[in-house]
C-alpha cells in the first residue's frame, strides 16, 4: 500500500463518510498506527498460504480428461464476466439463463431477499427459471445438529445441481441451458467445501456416483460438477453498472456499513472476489462494490471481520449469545463507530441475526436501531421497486422506515398501496414476476409450457 | 506456598472435575478417537499445531464460552482421548461455526471442521451431551428431512422468538395471505419455504438412507426418527400412486 500522506482523497483506504479527517500523524506514526490492521485482517494474511493452495479446479479439468466426472460448463450463451479471486485466479460469473437455487431462510423469513433479486433481473430481462424441484443445501441443520456427514452433503449438492442442468428439458431445451445461481451465502461455502472434498477423494466420489445412479442423476454414468460455483452477490457484483444505470434514488447521503458473511468468504477463501477498484481489494469485492457503485458512502468499522452471531445451533437454542453478539459486536458498533443508517449484508443467516436481534437490546435499556437489508434490496429499492411488494420490508424487524425516509420514500403511502393491494391478493388477482406455469418442471403437477425466452 | 496447599485451594474453590464422573473405558475412548480419525475430511482439516491461537484469538464463541479452538486442535493433535471425550461433552456445541479460524490458521488447519467431524462423532455415538443440545432443534430437523427445507414461514411465531420483537410481520394480515402477496410463485407456502415438489423430497430420502443419516438421527431422537419415518412412508405412497396414475394414463 502507498504512504497515506502521498494519497488523494478518492484513493483513501476505506470510506468514511463526508466529515471524515486525517488524523494529524506523520506517515511513520500513521503506518505504525495501521499496521496491525494490514497484518492481521487484511486479505494479506490469508494471502500467506498463497503458495500451498491448489486450484480445485485443475483437479477438475485432469478428472474430466480421465473420463471420471462431467463438467457443467459456464458457456458464452450465459454470458460471463471475468472476475480476479483471493490469488489473482480467474473466475467466470455467468450473467444470464440462470437457475435460481434458492434459500430456505430467505425465502421463509426474508422474502424480499429472492424476490429483489428476480425483479432486478426483470429489469435488465434476464432470463431465468425459479422451479420447485430442488432442496436446501441441508448444511445449516448440519452444521447446527450435526446430523449429516459429508456424503449427505455431497449427494444433495451433486442432485441439486444435477437438475439444474437437465432443468431446460420441460421447456424443450438442451442440458447445460441454465447455471445455477446460489443464493445462500450458507449453501455456497457448504457446495464449494464438497466440490473440493469430491475432487480430493476418489473414495467420496464412488459412494456418491452409487446413490446418485439410483435416483437417475448422473450424466453418461458420470457426477457432474459444476465449473463454477456462483453467489447471486457476485452476479449482482459484476452487474453493478447495470444496476446503477437504473437508479432512481439518490442514495449519496446515506452511510452503509458492510458485513461480509463468513461462509461466503472465509471458508473457501480462494475462491473469493477481491476487486482492485473495492477499497483498494483490501475487502471482499461484493456487496461493498454495488453499494460504491450505487453512490453510498460505505464507512468502515471495527469490527467488520467478525461473524454475525448466528451460530447455526446458537440462533435457535443459545439465543443470548446470539443476540448479545449481534448487538454488541455489530450493530452497536456499526451505530456508534460508523454513524451508519444502514446494515447490509449478502447472505440469509447474518440479515436474519442482525435484523431481529435489535429489539432485545431495550431490555438493558440502550436501543439500537438500525436497518439490515440484502445488497439486492437495498439495490431494488433505489431503482424504484416497491418497499413492501417487493422489497417486502414489512418482514424486517429493523426499522427500515427511518432509512426509507432518508431515501425520500413515502413508505407510509407506499405501505397503505399493499394493504390495498392484498385485497387484490385475496381475491386471486396477485402479481408475479414470472409465468407460474414455469416453476413446476417434472414430477406431480407437470404441464409442459414453451419457452418463455 | 508448598505444591500440596495449592492442590487444597483448587480443590476448594473450584473442586475436583472429575469427582463423581464414572471412568470411561479407555476400549472405548480409542473407539470415539477412531471414528473422528476415519473421516476423509480429518487429515485436510488437520495439519499441525505450534499453539499460536491465532484461531482462538479471533473466535467470537471464545468471547462468551470457556471454549478454545486452540485446545481443540491441541486435543486431536495430541491424540488426548479423555480430553477429547471431555470436550465432547459440552464445549464442542459452543463452535459458532463461522470458519473464521480457519480462515486465519497459519497451517491450513479447520478447528471448525475438526468440531464437526467430533459433533457427527457424539451423535453416532448416541452421547447424552449431543441430546440434550439437540432437543430444541427437533423442528427444523423434522421439516429439513421430511421436506427438504430446513426452514419455513410457520416456524417463525412471537411464542417461538419472543425476543425478536411483537411483529412477525409489519403489516397485519393472516400468514397465508402475505405469503400470497409475495410475487414469486414458489413462496405461497406457509409449511414450507418454498414449494417442493414431492419427487425431489423422495429422491431425498434416498439419501438421508443411503448416508446414514436416519441411523444418527435414530441414536439421538428415537421419536423424532418414528415420526419422520411415518411422513416419508406417507409421502412415498402418496409418489407412487402418482406414477401409477401416470402410468394408467399412458396405457
Amino acid at each position: 500500500m502507498s504512504n497515506p500522506d502521498e494519497r488523494t482523497a478518492s484513493e483513501r483506504f476505506t470510506g468514511h463518510g463526508a466529515e471524515w479527517k486525517s488524523a494529524p500523524l506523520g506517515a511513520k506514526d500513521a503506518q505504525s498506527a495501521t499496521a496491525w490492521v494490514e497484518q492481521i485482517i487484511d486479505r494479506r494474511s490469508m494471502l500467506t498460504n498463497k503458495d500451498r493452495v491448489a486450484d480445485v479446479r485443475d483437479a477438475m479439468w485432469e478428472l474430466e480428461k480421465d473420463g471420471e466426472i462431467l463438467v457443467h460448463r459456464v458457456t458464452d450463451e450465459h454470458r460471463p464476466v471475468h472476475v480476479k479471486t483471493l490469488y489473482g485466479w480467474d473466475k467466470k460469473i455467468p450473467t444470464t439463463r440462470l437457475w435460481h437455487h434458492k434459500s430456505c431462510g430467505q425465502c421463509g423469513n426474508i422474502p424480499g431477499y429472492p424476490t429483489s433479486l428476480l425483479w432486478l433481473m426483470n429489469q435488465m430481462q434476464i432470463e431465468y427459471l425459479d422451479e420447485t424441484d430442488q432442496t436446501s443445501c441441508t448444511a445449516w441443520n448440519y452444521h447446527g445438529s450435526g446430523i449429516g456427514n459429508v456424503e449427505s452433503l455431497a449427494a444433495v449438492f451433486l442432485r441439486n445441481f444435477h437438475q439444474a442442468y437437465v432443468a431446460a428439458k420441460a421447456q424443450g431445451l438442451p442440458d447445460g441451458y441454465y447455471y445455477p445461481l446460489v443464493h445462500c451465502g450458507t449453501s455456497f461455502g457448504n457446495y464449494k467445501e464438497m466440490r473440493s472434498f469430491l475432487m480430493h477423494s476418489a473414495k467420496l466420489r464412488e459412494r456418491v456416483r452409487k446413490i446418485l445412479g439410483k435416483l437417475g442423476r448422473l450424466v453418461d454414468g458420470k457426477i457432474l460438477i459444476p465449473e463454477e460455483i456462483v453467489h447471486y452477490s457476485e452476479w449482482l457484483h459484476v452487474m453493478r453498472e447495470e444496476v446503477a444505470k437504473r437508479r432512481v434514488i439518490d442514495c449519496s447521503g446515506i452511510r452503509a456499513t458492510i458485513h461480509p458473511a463468513c461462509h461466503v468468504y472465509k471458508m473457501i477463501p480462494e475462491d473469493v472476489i477481491y476487486d482492485e477498484t473495492v477499497l483498494d481489494g483490501n475487502r471482499v469485492a461484493v456487496s461493498t462494490g454495488i453499494m460504491q457503485t450505487l453512490g453510498t458512502q460505505v464507512i468502515d468499522y471495527s469490527t467488520w471481520y467478525d461473524c454475525c452471531g448466528f451460530g447455526f445451533r446458537h440462533i435457535i437454542s443459545e439465543r443470548e449469545f446470539t443476540r448479545s453478539f449481534a448487538i454488541d459486536r455489530k450493530i452497536r458498533v456499526a451505530v456508534e463507530e460508523a454513524h451508519a443508517d444502514v446494515m447490509i449484508g449478502h447472505d440469509t443467516g447474518c440479515i436474519t441475526t442482525l435484523d431481529k436481534n435489535q429489539w432485545i437490546s431495550k431490555a438493558d435499556g440502550r436501543p439500537v436501531g438500525l436497518p439490515v437489508l440484502a445488497d439486492c434490496q437495498f439495490a431494488a429499492l433505489v431503482c424504484g421497486a416497491h418497499p413492501y411488494k417487493i422489497v417486502q420490508s414489512h418482514w424486517h424487524a429493523s426499522a427500515t422506515e427511518g432509512l426509507m425516509e432518508k431515501l425520500g420514500i413515502d413508505w407510509r403511502a407506499r405501505k397503505a398501496e399493499f394493504e390495498e393491494y392484498l385485497k387484490d391478493v385475496a381475491a386471486g388477482r396477485g402479481e408475479t414476476l414470472y409465468d407460474p406455469r414455469r416453476m413446476i418442471t417434472s414430477g406431480p403437477g407437470f404441464k409442459r409450457v414453451g419457452h418463455a425466452g | 506456598m508448598t505444591g500440596v496447599t495449592a492442590t487444597t485451594r483448587v480443590q476448594e474453590f473450584i473442586g475436583d472435575p472429575l469427582a463423581g464422573t464414572t471412568p470411561v473405558a479407555r476400549e472405548k475412548l480409542e473407539e470415539i478417537f477412531r471414528d473422528i480419525q476415519a473421516d476423509l475430511r480429518f487429515d485436510h482439516e488437520l495439519n499441525g499445531c505450534l499453539n499460536c491461537g491465532i484461531c482462538t484469538a479471533t473466535c467470537p464463541s471464545a468471547h462468551y464460552y470457556d471454549y478454545s479452538p486452540r485446545e481443540i486442535v491441541q486435543l486431536l493433535w495430541t491424540e488426548n482421548l479423555e480430553g477429547i471425550y471431555d470436550a465432547m461433552q459440552e464445549k464442542i456445541w459452543a463452535c459458532a461455526q463461522c470458519y473464521t479460524c480457519a480462515a486465519r490458521c497459519p497451517f491450513g488447519n479447520s478447528p471448525g471442521g475438526l468440531v464437526m467431524l467430533m459433533r457427527e462423532t457424539a451423535i453416532k455415538h448416541g452421547m447424552e451431551s449431543a441430546k440434550n443440545v439437540l432437543r430444541p432443534f427437533s423442528r427444523v430437523m423434522l421439516k429439513l428431512i421430511s421436506t427438504g427445507n430446513q426452514l419455513s414461514p410457520d416456524m417463525i411465531s412471537k411464542d417461538a422468538f419472543p425476543d425478536w420483537g411483537p411483529n412477525i410481520s409489519k403489516v397485519d394480515a393472516p400468514l397465508a395471505l402475505l405469503r400470497k402477496a409475495i410475487p414469486v410463485p414458489t413462496l405461497h407456502t406457509t409449511k414450507t419455504a418454498w414449494e417442493v415438489n414431492l419427487k425431489t423430497s423422495v429422491e431425498l430420502y434416498t439419501i438421508w438412507e443411503e448416508t446414514g443419516v436416519l441411523e444418527s438421527l435414530k441414536a439421538v431422537d428415537p421419536n423424532l426418527f418414528d415420526v419422520i419415518g411415518d411422513i416419508m412412508d406417507e409421502k412415498r405412497d402418496e409418489y407412487a400412486e402418482w406414477l401409477e396414475e401416470q402410468e394408467e394414463e399412458t396405457t
